[in-house]
């Protein structure tokens, strides 16, 4: 793939904040590498604190990173050309509240060298996409949280930009707007916009993008295109029975079967998972015991799983540098 | 001007020198309307022209022939005075709001250079300025006439240069507020200010036989310091002169000129490069 095809390219990128009065140390990045090329969405997802925002402030000059570096269209991103094609939608965006909605997408749309007329046409129409036309002369000093939020999206969408980085995009909203927000980045993708987002709501994202770089504690704990992710750790399997008369034997009998582990079990069923590899000798047993399968489906990690375990994982990792 | 294409069909001038300055006269447009909409610029504009109206009561105590003096050196000390007032308020308080509230957090990484962004907000701060200046003149011009006075262009002269001390006065409150707190930068920028206005006062304290200044090592190097990086404010009033009927030298007036603008470059250019290293976090 052609350079030009890279959107977005954070390479290596720390950032170490000095907090206090004797300057301690918070190392809020650690060295992450990331890119966005044409045409793609990224989710960007850590828990809270995990340094998604500090990464993304880095990006858009905001914060000065102390080591590592940003390309945006293949320029460094102070250079205002490179930021023109960005759209940022910041995390909990403020707005001047003596401005109506009008106001502040005409300000922004100045400084993005839009002309006259075509913000005249423009803005209304971004306002009504974003619901907000009843409300796009009212100063914002009396908007909600989420409305503020769809005033913070469109004014990302203002000078129609290539890259969208949006942080927190759907924090704020009712599920309605939610819904809407979802329904604004289909639509922008199938624009062949790339968009890159964080989230710390994981089914936000598990329909809304190809890949997805999972950060924890500054640092990438996994990344790549989703359904790698969720499918190369493990290939298991869950199976449901419906148990015999007498359950204790038969339920002892598949849980003999090398790899098997039980989720849970009544009285008349059972659930377990086990290794893709043993169901065949899953089956075999089940017949002798007189189980009987009513079914059996590839277990696929959600991508809350594979957060927590990342995470987890990192976590026993550190302990055990620490240990002596 | 060349300008890129989005792939929806838009056009975007972002490069060059004027697609630059639109962006500044755009930071300065809506620093004007955001001072249009707060109370604070109001309030002082309101209660300054209340202030001048009351030096015509004032001047009822005085001698008959001296009241159109005594309205003009009551205006000429008070109306610098609540602009400078003014530019202290307000440029702190302008200022730090971006950054206490996050707006500027929307702003800058549109394709708008920090530079940009503090230049544009020092222009619409002194063009705010500008406009009490002159409404306050022509108010106090009004009282001076009711009282037999009259605005000489040497008084108008005298007020031009009390403008520059202004437009210094407001790079001062944009440098501390664009790196400190808004408590801190009102502090700070009134301490440049009154300190300003009296360094004639610490150099001759500090060329006197004895004193504090003289005689302990650590006050005579405060008041050095003091000297070297706080300008003389007592240069752009010329009101004692004024009193004297003195005519004002122009070589005076330009040097008094070049001397705050000087000045003035100084404070913008230093708040641009320490603000361009800023965090904002
Ligand atoms: N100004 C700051 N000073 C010190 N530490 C900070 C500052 N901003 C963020 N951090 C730290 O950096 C880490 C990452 O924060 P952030 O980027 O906001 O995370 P996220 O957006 O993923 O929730 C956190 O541990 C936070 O405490
Ligand atoms: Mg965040």
């Amino acid at each position: 793939m052609a350079d030009a095809d890279i959107l977005l390219e954070v390479e290596k990128l720390a950032k170490t904040f000095r907090v206090g009065f004797f300057g301690r140390r918070v190392q809020a990045l650690r060295g992450v590498s990331l890119q966005v090329r044409r045409g793609e969405s990224l989710g960007y997802l850590g828990p809270n604190g995990s340094g998604k925002t500090t990464s993304i402030k880095c990006i858009l000059t905001l914060i000065r990173p102390t080591q590592g570096q940003v390309r945006l269209f293949g320029l460094d991103p102070t250079d205002p050309l490179a930021r023109a094609r960005v759209g940022y939608l910041p995390e909990s965006p403020y707005f001047y509240d003596y401005l109506k909605p009008t106001e502040v997408l005409d300000y922004v749309g100045r400084l993005y060298g839009l002309d006259r007329g075509t913000l005249r046409k423009r803005i209304p129409e971004l306002l009504d996409r974003l619901g907000l036309s009843e409300s796009m002369n009212r100063p914002l000093r009396g908007f909600s949280k989420g409305m503020l939020q769809r005033v913070g999206i469109a004014q990302s969408l203002l000078s129609d930009p290539d890259l969208l980085v949006w942080d927190e995009p759907m924090s704020g909203l009712d599920p309605i707007g939610r819904k809407e927000v979802r329904e604004l980045m289909i639509d922008l993708r199938r624009q062949g916009k790339s968009l890159f987002f964080s989230s710390h709501v994981l089914a936000d994202v598990e329909t809304l993008c190809d890949s997805v770089c999972i950060l924890d504690r500054g640092a990438v704990v996994a990344q790549g295109a989703l359904s790698d992710l969720l499918h190369a750790d493990r290939l298991e399997s869950e199976a449901h029975f419906t148990l015999p008369i007498d359950p204790e034997p038969a339920v002892a009998a598949l849980q003999r079967v090398a790899g098997v582990q039980l989720l849970d079990q009544s009285s008349t069923t059972v659930r377990l998972v086990l290794p893709t590899a043993q169901v065949s000798a899953l089956t075999a047993a089940a017949l002798s015991c007189g189980a009987q399968l009513t079914e059996l489906s590839p277990r696929r990690d959600s991508l809350e799983e594979l957060f927590v375990r990342k995470s987890v994982h990192l976590e026993e990792k550190s302990a055990a540098k620490e240990k002596p | 001007m060349s300008s890129i294409t989005t792939s929806g069909g838009l056009q975007l001038q972002v490069q060059g020198p004027l697609a630059s300055l639109r962006r500044v006269g755009a930071v300065a447009a809506n620093t004007v309307r955001e001072a249009g909409r707060n109370r604070l610029f109001f309030g002082i504009l309101g209660a300054a022209v209340l202030l001048l109206i009351f030096s015509v009561v004032l001047s009822d105590l005085a001698l008959v022939d001296q009241r159109a003096r005594l309205v003009q050196d009551f205006g000429l000390f008070t109306i610098p005075l609540l602009c400078n007032l003014t530019a202290i308020l307000l440029g702190v308080v302008l200022m730090t709001k971006e950054i206490e509230r996050k707006t500027l957090y929307a702003i800058l990484p549109k394709p708008l250079r920090r530079a940009e962004f503090l230049l544009g907000k020092y222009l619409g701060l002194v063009l705010l300025l500008l406009a009490e200046l002159l409404i306050l003149t022509f108010v106090w011009s009004g009282v001076l006439l009711l009282r037999g006075g009259w605005l000489t262009p040497v008084i108008a002269e005298a007020l031009a240069l009390q403008f520059i001390e202004i437009m210094l006065v407001t790079a001062v409150a944009l440098f501390f507020s664009a790196l400190s707190s808004p408590i801190l930068s009102g502090v700070l920028t009134a301490g440049v200010f009154v300190i300003g206005r009296i360094t004639y006062v610490i150099s001759e304290l500090l060329g006197a036989q004895k004193g504090v200044f003289v005689e302990v090592p650590l006050m005579r190097a405060l008041g050095r310091v003091l000297l070297a990086v706080v300008p003389d404010l007592s240069t752009f009033n010329i009101s004692d002169e004024l009193l004297l009927d003195w005519t004002i030298p122009n070589a005076y007036l330009g040097a008094a000129t070049a001397y705050g603008l000087s000045w003035t470059a100084v404070f913008l250019v230093l708040a641009v490069l320490l603000f361009e290293r800023r965090d904002l976090v």
